[in-house]
């Protein structure tokens, strides 16, 4: 749809509108999170949907408390290798349409924990992640910000066609092995088709 | 009393409910996009390379030392040193740094950076809307990207960054003191001993050191 014939149109009192964009206003203005946290950002988490910053105002304010409930997975914290396996259990539990925030350098990339044994160096080697935040940890307006990103892309996304999200694909992967309690890591140390073997450029 | 609390609470509420009809200062919520909170001074969030100039190439205060890297916790910082040298704010030929690169997707933000830096030349910024979908390319920030300018810096810890203009212009006023006594002595030195010739030329010249 031509944006300037719409804007002429609704000098005119017509408002026309496509399927695809009452769809996606619809999927981002109710982007509903899980309530859940893992560590010092969740704090954060909380103090983004209180009143000075009032995550209501972007259509996220309810919280749901059970998965199968909830649109966006905030991954606000640290995630250790022994809470790995509940998150990705979570993930798989949420219904489709659902988006991964990750909130805070832990869950991006295992922050200043990376070099330990104990925390998994980001949630995207497991499911795939929409969003990062940068911060240790983030400002809520930084939250807010990656909602609006998050926002924007579900905006950007198309019904049809091969850049479909992947709700509407078929043959796309709906569900994310859960890793098991290794002799000494996780096992596996990282799904196939959501973490690409990172390429070292030098 | 059973529930003088919860009452205590809701009345409160109430008085901020309707109170807000009349007055815009029971209304709390900031507007984040339109409007925002204003940041304390101290507010930190990332590191950034401090330029002097119009510059930021040129005027990098940064002389790729590598204490910051090797001080950082997390391990965040990656810094090549270059080969040749380049005159510092004080004229002094100095390294730079080829590449700086501060991957925030690890960093935690605790200054240390910054405290053990002796050319004033990282210090924290207050940028913090840099949320992104691209996991690696986004998240690593270059010396392009890291370099703001002084101007920058006043702007956003006006107190800090007028320390450290005094502290540095100090610290130049010395270095040119210094290297006029040491000429000044060169100086009396040639016009002392006038008979050998051909070193007295060259005194005056590296006398800066």
């Amino acid at each position: 749809m031509d944006q300037q014939l719409k804007i002429e149109l609704g000098k005119q009192g017509v408002f026309v509108t496509t399927i695809e964009e009452l769809y996606n206003w619809g999927r981002r203005s109710s982007v509903w999170p899980m309530q859940f946290g893992l560590a010092c950002c969740a704090i954060e988490m909380i103090a983004t949907t209180m009143a000075r910053y009032d995550m209501a105002r972007f259509g996220a304010e309810v919280f749901r408390p059970s998965p199968r409930q909830a649109d966006l997975m905030i991954v606000s914290g640290t995630v250790t290798k022994k809470m790995a396996p509940q998150v990705v259990r979570l993930y798989n539990q949420m219904a489709e349409p659902r988006y991964v925030i990750a909130m805070g350098a832990c869950a991006i990339s295992g922050g200043p924990f990376k070099q330990g044994y104990n925390v998994l160096k980001g949630i995207d080697r497991y499911i795939p992640v929409d969003v990062h935040i940068p911060g240790c940890p983030p400002r809520p307006e930084a939250l807010l910000q990656a909602f609006i990103t998050l926002q924007k892309k579900i905006d950007g996304q198309h019904l049809t066609g091969e850049d479909r999200p992947r709700f509407l694909d078929p043959n796309a992967q709906g569900e994310f092995s859960v890793p098991d309690q290794g002799e000494h890591d996780l096992e596996p140390t990282s799904n196939t088709g959501v973490w690409p073997v990172p390429i070292t450029i030098r | 009393m059973l529930g003088e609390g919860i009452l205590k609470g809701m009345a409160e509420t109430a008085r901020n409910f309707f109170g807000s009809y009349v007055s815009k200062e029971r209304l709390t919520t900031v507007e984040y996009p339109e409007e925002r909170v204003p940041t304390a001074e101290n507010a930190r969030v990332f590191p950034f390379l401090v330029y002097d100039g119009a510059e930021w190439e040129a005027g990098m205060r940064c002389v790729a030392c590598q204490i910051c890297e090797k001080e950082c916790p997390p391990k965040c910082i990656l810094i090549d040193k270059s080969k040749d040298k380049k005159p510092d704010y004080a004229g002094k030929p100095q390294f730079y740094p080829t590449r700086f690169d501060i991957d925030i997707s690890v960093c935690m933000s605790c200054q240390i950076c910054v405290e053990v830096c002796p050319f004033e030349a990282i210090k924290m910024d207050t940028q913090f809307e840099l949320a992104t979908d691209d996991r690696f390319a986004g998240l690593l920030l270059d010396r392009k990207e890291l370099a703001k300018s002084n101007e920058y810096y006043h702007t956003i810890h006006p107190t800090e960054a007028t320390e450290v203009d005094s502290r540095l212009a100090e610290e130049k006023a010395k270095v040119e003191a210094k290297a006029k006594a040491a000429a000044e002595a060169a100086a009396a030195k040639a016009a002392a001993a006038p008979n050998p010739a051909p070193p007295a030329d060259k005194p005056p010249a590296g006398g800066g050191d």
